[in-house]
């Protein structure tokens, strides 16, 4: 795992199905709208030892023809949603700033969960990513900072603390403490 | 030590130590290992989308 800079990470891994299934849904979302992917997934692609079964991803705000142009490429690639049949029932649920999934067909796991940007924190991370560069494509992550502090002050359940652990030993020579103490201030504030 | 606590101990030294793998092997090394975990379970994941829903609590956002 190469820390490049920091907007960029090289990781020469070995696909994993949950990389893969990413990697072909990412390809098709970033024809269409801005995204980051955030939570678990984030500390699983940098190689901690568990599974998700979903991969959490934030987008920005869209229209409803942006929406129904990137819906129509995910079911001409073999995706559905879990959530609604019907595109505007979808489009609904985003509006209301609810989560939606979407799966290849015929599955339930592994999906993906999209979600509108709602709030400062989902802002910030949409507009400070970093690149990851795989084999196959790139990904673009929260940067760390904002993860670790995140799963450290507001979700704190024992998976995310480990999560964060895990990010913090992996990306110990490149993470900004400061930045990480500045975000968990704001976060306190915050939630 | 009550068990729960020994049990939290000995994650959290696991997950520093495997992190501390990950920063100083390589990248197919780990990998390899790590997807032993992921493509098992991914693989033998059966749920239905009811179950799935349930689980995460999300079982009002489903027509």
């Amino acid at each position: 795992m190469k820390f490049i800079d920091k907007k960029t990470i090289e990781i020469d891994r070995e696909l994993s199905e949950l990389d893969k299934f990413t990697l072909n849904f990412i390809k098709i979302l970033e024809k269409h709208v801005n995204y980051v992917l955030v939570s678990g997934y984030v500390s699983i692609l940098l190689g901690r030892a568990r599974v998700s079964e979903d991969v959490d991803v934030i987008i920005q705000k869209i229209d409803s023809s942006t929406f129904q142009a990137l819906y129509n490429e995910l079911k001409k690639n073999n995706y559905y949603c879990l959530n609604a049949e019907k595109d505007s029932t979808i489009y609904e649920y985003l509006s209301d700033n609810l989560a939606v999934r979407f799966a290849k067909k015929d599955k339930i796991i592994p999906n993906v969960e999209l979600k509108w940007v709602k709030h400062k924190f989902d802002k910030l991370a949409l507009e400070n990513t970093i690149d990851v560069k795989l084999s196959k494509g790139s990904l673009k992550i929260s940067h760390l900072e904002l993860q670790i502090a995140f799963k450290q002050e507001v979700l704190k359940s024992p998976k995310d603390i480990d999560d964060a652990d895990h990010i913090k030993e992996v990306a110990k020579e490149y993470l900004d403490n400061e930045l990480i103490q500045k975000y968990k201030e704001m976060l306190r504030g915050f939630y | 030590m009550g068990f729960i606590e020994e049990n939290e101990k000995e994650r959290k030294e696991f997950v520093h130590k495997w992190a501390k793998y990950v920063r100083t092997h390589s990248d197919k090394d780990w990998s390899e290992q790590q997807n032993v975990i992921i493509n098992s379970a991914l693989k033998s994941a059966n749920m239905t989308r009811e179950q799935f829903f349930k689980m995460k609590g999300e079982t009002n956002y489903v027509k």
